[in-house]
């Protein structure tokens, strides 16, 4: 394979255990800022990461192009749709969990 | 939340305003992409309307619904709406004016050589014009009832 090849799938698997991570954290953590930030930062993470391997897999051109911008606006917008949703649920007095609920 | 902040009350944010401000230009071209590729390629007039009527929403998340309404005239949406079915009806029967089917595009070509495509083309738009239109206005109906609820609230 070439080093390009090792790239993609390198990029591919980082994306998808990022995508896993962010999965897990959102079914596991127990409130919604948690799950906010489970959401926005291994989510974009596991999103760009494997837009970049399609980028880097796409023949050069017009859809590389294409990719590049789209892994751009999933880096500015996911994040602050989960800034968005988090200042929501401040706005509607949601109480973050703290560790004394547990007991 | 504080007890003398009225609820519902939206305070702006910077970030979310910042990023709707460098985003928006950019979904609004995309809008247009969608609607004028929608004749040889996925997409068309439903699609890039939903996405314009989403840009809206997107301004009125960051803006606030108020400054959002000021901005864009209930009526300018109205005449979006009827300006769009004026556009699909008036290609549709000029064209059985013409002595062609409704919709027979090719009945244009004495007046302008590519008329199939750009008749296509103004047909997407004007369903565009309509889909977006009726999107923010269903919005902007949802919102003046939230708004109505909330201050009902207070009794």
């Amino acid at each position: 394979m070439t080093p390009v090849e090792w790239a993609i799938v390198a990029l591919a698997a980082l994306g998808a255990f990022f995508s896993g991570v962010a999965a897990i954290g959102i079914i596991r953590l127990p409130d919604v800022y948690t799950r906010a930030h489970a959401a926005s930062k291994s989510d974009t993470l596991g999103a760009v990461l494997t837009i970049a391997a399609a980028a880097l897999a796409l023949e050069t051109g017009l859809s590389t192009a294409k990719a590049v911008f789209l892994l751009v606006f999933m880096f500015l917008t996911n994040p602050t749709a989960a800034h968005a949703v988090a200042r929501a649920a401040k706005d509607q007095g949601i109480e973050p969990w703290t560790t004394e609920n547990d007991q | 939340m504080s007890a003398d902040e009225a609820p519902g009350l939206y305070v702006e944010s910077t970030i979310i305003m910042t990023t709707v401000r460098v985003v928006a230009p950019f979904v609004l071209t995309f809008a247009l992409f969608i609607m004028f590729h929608g004749a040889d390629s996925p997409g068309g007039g439903f699609q890039g309307g939903v996405i314009t009527g989403s840009v809206v929403m997107m301004l009125a998340f960051a803006f606030g619904i108020d400054s959002t309404r000021q901005w864009l005239d209930v009526r300018i949406v109205a005449a979006l709406a009827s300006g769009g079915v004026l556009v699909f009806a008036g290609i549709g029967l000029g064209a059985i004016a013409l002595g062609g089917q409704f919709l027979q595009y090719n009945v244009y070509k004495p007046y302008y050589y590519e008329a199939s495509k750009y008749g296509i083309e103004l047909v997407e738009l004007g369903i565009g014009g309509i889909v977006a239109s009726v999107a923010i206005g269903l919005f902007f109906l949802l919102a003046a009832g939230f708004g109505y609820v909330t201050g009902e609230g207070e009794r």
